[in-house]
């Protein structure tokens, strides 16, 4: 994987790298990519491959309860007035 | 001019889309969350299954094709009010595709690319230094987003378009008559060949102005011979403006993939037993057609109440066209409001019309009794009342006969006798009353 | 039975192998039935659940992992939640943001992974059982290099809420021992249909009937690649399963090498997702500087609490189902699941089971781990990856030892939901080997 998309991909995932580190991963991602050049040439398949076994038409009823309390939830967060604090937006 | 719109209804469920959190006004923010709409690792998501029913509703009455299998993917992008950094929505197989909306009375046909469900994030207010509060509350409503083709002309033409939509919306799945609130779109605009994307406009009264902006600014540009740049600006409501949106916050790589937690829905089968009222829109077209009436009067009866509309069917069938239009058209929505109101049935008004077809009561008679049934009025005091106003009416129509030769070129002239009848009178006839008096008296002299 | 002395026992136990990641503090076991261990990726209302990761250090969740829960209902006791590889992502248990886990049979080496700290556990606590978590290997893989039992029951046996997700379509809650009878003990006890988790909600009901592996295939291409060491054990072992009146068959499956692959991009893609919620807000780290733009802020977080392998992960998983590369890579491994899932089903037409060995070597010294690529690492998991993509059940049974004494495993396979067939040759196999047990010296 060339060093541009690795820092492509690394900002899409919001990791920051060092240069060392994009250096190793373009290699290791390449060696990577290699390998997987076998499925090229597999042969596809016409299915449905969201899980392994079928998991199929799981809903649940429309009724609304709740089972935990606001501050059990928010006891480890960083609030303010029950708002829970977040970075800047701009 | 081509205009697409991406619009997003909140669906009317008692709890979330993928937990049991209400979904009603809470008291305090992230006070109807729960370890699944935080996003808390360790918690999975459970479809509602009203959520999906009421998805479908939609599609069908869009006219899509409901999938026989449809799923959910996962759309990644980083905001502090996306709890999970993921969106749960639906990607390559959605509820619904390739539907289309004949809008108003040209019946033009809009397109619909398709109809998926989707989870709303949470909400983020900024404080003074512009540090973010994040409130929760809103995490994991459900969310239906529809997408037409971009077969609208006019910015007029879009806000007709979302006019009908969100009335037939709300007649289909029940929404709460607030429920414009409750309806986003991102609108796509493109006056000469690049497509601007203004995201997250709310109500369709600021979709029309903001297209309205924009074809404007598009037109300026193109004409001075500037060229448009395909970008996504954000709506500034106050000011009436659209502007570039800052491009990280749009502009992502969303990667979606498949959602394994909760697996496929083979709603073909679910789908053939949700049968749907029909929409509003639709029912005053085929009214229009079916009985041979104008499109107004139609959408008329079907604006004023579906039911009057269907009790329009119901004379219609039973003693024709001519005495629907005459009474139902006439009396019966004069008085309609009024009826509901007090909860009594039209059940008797049909009757009334039936013994006038059959020829065993006049149509003074008629009229009276219609109206003393529908407003409980005593039938003696209705005819008084009546006679009371005819006579009023008669005696201005005598003093000025200009108006009935007014009228003939144009209806508004009938409008000089309704407010002359109605500063008389004071509040003792409701308007259309007295309008269906004074055009059915000028009708007479014509 | 439980021993009074076990409680405190622990702590000097751990002090030299490093298995657990948070244990109990309390002296002694009260009403409890029995002891019990989880893996650190498995929700804990009474432990901070770290999944093995920086990130999350002070998660405490409001709930506790369904499977938990269960044992707990039963009269378990949680004693402790195991190290692992940080969110399961290792071969070895190396990857461990909180210490390494050593081997029982030799503190220099490795306990395999990533639910390393499990397998130690089964093997050195007294009548133990320990719940792991597998999603490419994790628990057949430390339980060969343990010596101990390992069952790793269908995709959808076993709830997975509570479970901290790695890849999602691959997660799956296990049990290990080194006593059998545990895994027919404990295993209707996590299973069933959970309705926090739909992926649960479409098995049908476990029966541990007393049905038996009669015949196992051995597919040719598992063969190639393994140690001398191994391929002697495990042929051993055929030999003992043929004198038991076994038919083995050697088999041939190409499918297998669109395995691995396959597998690494479905895992990634998952957890690429998955580790997205981890930006320094509403639990674990949330000590970066938030004047910073939200962006940066969560890079900063995200670079400082991830490790090396996690980040070599999630570089992966975003870019195979990028634009441009998802059909190419996410939406090919898909399919090749689906390949992958006919061969084996191919092959239950006429077998009960597909053997294998487990690993192709035993456990690794730490100094050798070292100097493993990314892709030999990877490539270790070749035997276990298969029937991990396939969400099929497996077991692995320890089948003999090493010139230097450490433990060979061997891997039987079956078909979806067929649990039984496993639990019945564990107990079967049992009294046809001599498991060793390791030797516990304080």
């Amino acid at each position: 994987m060339d060093k541009e998309t690795v820092v492509r991909v690394a900002r899409t995932a919001h990791l920051a790298l060092t240069d060392e580190e994009i250096e190793r991963f373009s290699a290791d991602l390449g060696e990577i990519l290699d390998w997987f050049k076998v499925l090229d040439e597999a042969p596809g398949h016409e299915g449905v491959g969201v899980n392994p076994t079928p998991v199929s038409d799981v809903m649940r009823d429309d009724e609304p309860s709740q089972e935990y309390s606001q501050p059990e939830l928010l006891k480890d967060m960083k609030t303010y007035d029950q708002y829970v604090r977040g970075p800047k937006l701009a | 001019m081509k205009i697409g719109l991406e619009i997003h209804v909140q669906l009317p469920t008692r709890s979330k889309m993928f937990c049991s959190c209400p979904t009603t006004d809470a008291p305090a923010p992230n006070y109807h969350v729960c370890p699944v709409c935080l996003g808390m690792p360790g918690a999975k998501p459970v479809l509602n299954r009203q959520a999906m029913v009421y998805g479908i509703m939609l599609a069908k009455m869009l006219g899509c094709t409901v999938a026989d299998t449809t799923w959910f993917s996962r759309k990644t992008y980083f905001y502090p009010d996306m709890s999970k950094s993921v969106q749960i929505t639906q990607y390559d197989h959605p509820i619904g595709e390739k539907g289309v909306v004949y809008l108003g009375a040209k019946k033009k046909p809009i397109r619909i690319t398709r109809i998926h469900l989707e989870e709303d994030p949470g909400k983020t207010k900024r404080t003074a230094d512009h540090f973010a509060l994040v409130d929760y509350n809103r995490s994991g409503i459900p969310l239906a987003e529809i997408v037409t083709e971009p077969d609208l002309a006019t910015p007029a033409e879009a806000r007709e378009f979302l006019g009908q939509l969100i009335q037939d919306i709300r007649h289909t799945i029940d929404l709460p008559e607030d429920g414009e609130r409750s309806i986003r779109c991102d609108c796509n605009i493109s006056v000469g060949r690049e497509r601007v994307e203004v995201k997250n406009v709310t109500g369709m009264k600021n979709a029309e102005r903001a297209l309205t902006y924009e074809m404007i600014r598009q037109t300026k540009i193109l004409k001075a011979g500037g060229k448009i740049e395909r970008e996504t600006r954000a709506f500034d409501e106050t000011r009436g403006i659209t502007y570039t949106a800052r491009k990280k916050e749009f502009e992502a790589d969303y990667g979606y993939i498949d959602e394994p937690d909760l697996g496929i829905f083979h709603i073909g089968e679910l789908a053939s037993t949700i049968r749907i009222k029909e929409s509003p829109a639709n029912m005053a077209a085929r009214i229009a057609d079916q009985y041979g009436i104008d499109q107004k009067a139609a959408k008329q009866l079907v604006s004023t109440s579906v039911e009057l509309a269907s009790f329009f069917e119901d004379v219609a069938k039973q003693y024709g066209t001519e005495n629907a239009v005459k009474w139902v058209g006439g009396p019966v929505t004069a008085n309609w409001k009024t009826m509901t109101e007090a909860g009594r049935s039209p059940r008797p008004v049909l009757d009334i019309i039936g013994r006038f077809a059959k020829g065993e009561i006049t149509d003074t008679e008629a009229g009276i009794k219609i109206k003393s049934a529908m407003t409980g009025v005593d039938a003696k005091a209705a005819a008084q009342s009546s006679g009371d106003l005819d006579n009023l009416i008669k005696g201005f129509l005598d003093e000025n006969p200009g108006i009935v030769d007014d009228y003939r070129k144009n209806e508004k002239a009938a409008n000089r006798v309704i407010g002359f009848v109605l500063k008389q009178t004071g509040g003792k006839y409701t308007s259309a009353e007295v309008v269906d008096a004074a055009k059915r008296l000028i009708s007479e002299r014509l | 039975m439980i021993g009074e002395e076990a409680l405190p026992r622990l702590k000097e136990i751990n002090s030299k192998y490093q298995m657990f990641r948070a244990m109990t503090d309390d002296k002694d076991i009260g009403d409890s039935k029995f002891l019990f261990s989880a893996k650190d990726n498995l929700t804990s209302m009474d432990m901070e659940t770290c999944s093995g990761s920086k990130i999350l250090e002070g998660y405490h969740p409001v709930f506790d992992a369904t499977p938990i829960a269960n044992m707990r209902k039963a009269g378990g006791k949680l004693i402790g939640k195991t190290n692992m590889d940080e969110f399961g992502f290792g071969t070895f248990s190396t990857n461990s943001a909180f210490g390494i886990p050593r081997n029982p049979f030799d503190t220099n080496r490795s306990c395999g992974g990533s639910s390393g700290g499990s397998a130690c556990a089964a093997a050195v606590i007294e009548d133990h059982v320990s719940i792991g978590v597998s999603t490419g290997g994790s628990v057949a893989c430390p339980a060969s290099f343990c010596g101990t039992y390992g069952i790793v029951p269908t995709y959808g046996r076993v709830s997975r809420y509570g479970l901290i997700d790695y890849g999602n379509s691959l997660d799956k809650p296990g049990l290990l021992s080194v006593d059998p009878k545990k895994l027919r003990e404990y295993l209707p006890v996590i299973s069933g249909k959970d309705p926090h988790d739909a992926t649960s909600m479409c098995q049908p009901d476990l029966d541990l009937n007393s049905d038996r592996i009669k015949s196992v295939a051995v597919p040719k291409q598992a063969l190639e690649g393994v140690s001398d060491d191994v391929t002697k054990a495990f042929n051993d072992a055929l030999e003992i399963l043929k004198g038991s009146g076994i038919d083995i068959e050697y088999v041939d499956m190409p499918e297998l090498k669109y395995a691995m692959p396959a597998y690494y991009i479905l895992a990634t893609s998952e957890a690429s997702t998955n580790l997205a919620r981890y930006v320094g807000m509403r639990y674990g780290r949330q000590d970066g500087d938030m004047s910073k733009r939200f962006d940066d802020y969560f890079t900063e977080v995200r670079t400082g609490g991830f490790g090396v392998e996690a980040k070599r992960r999630i570089l992966l998983g975003t870019y195979t189902r990028m634009e441009g590369f998802r059909d190419r890579y996410y939406a090919k491994a898909l399919q090749v699941r689906l390949g992958v899932i006919e061969a084996y089903k191919k092959v239950f037409a006429n077998h009960d089971a597909v053997l294998t060995p487990t690993m192709p070597f035993t456990s690794p010294k730490f100094s050798d781990i070292d100097k493993m690529t990314p892709v030999q690492n990877y490539q270790a998991d070749f035997l276990t990856v298969p029937t991990n993509l396939s969400g099929t059940p497996h077991l692995n049974c320890p089948c003999g030892y090493d010139a230097d004494g450490m433990p060979v495993g061997m891997q039987f396979v079956t078909d979806h939901w067929k649990e039984n067939l496993l639990v019945n040759m564990a107990e079967d196999w049992d009294r046809m080997f001599e498991v060793r047990r390791a030797e516990v010296s304080l």
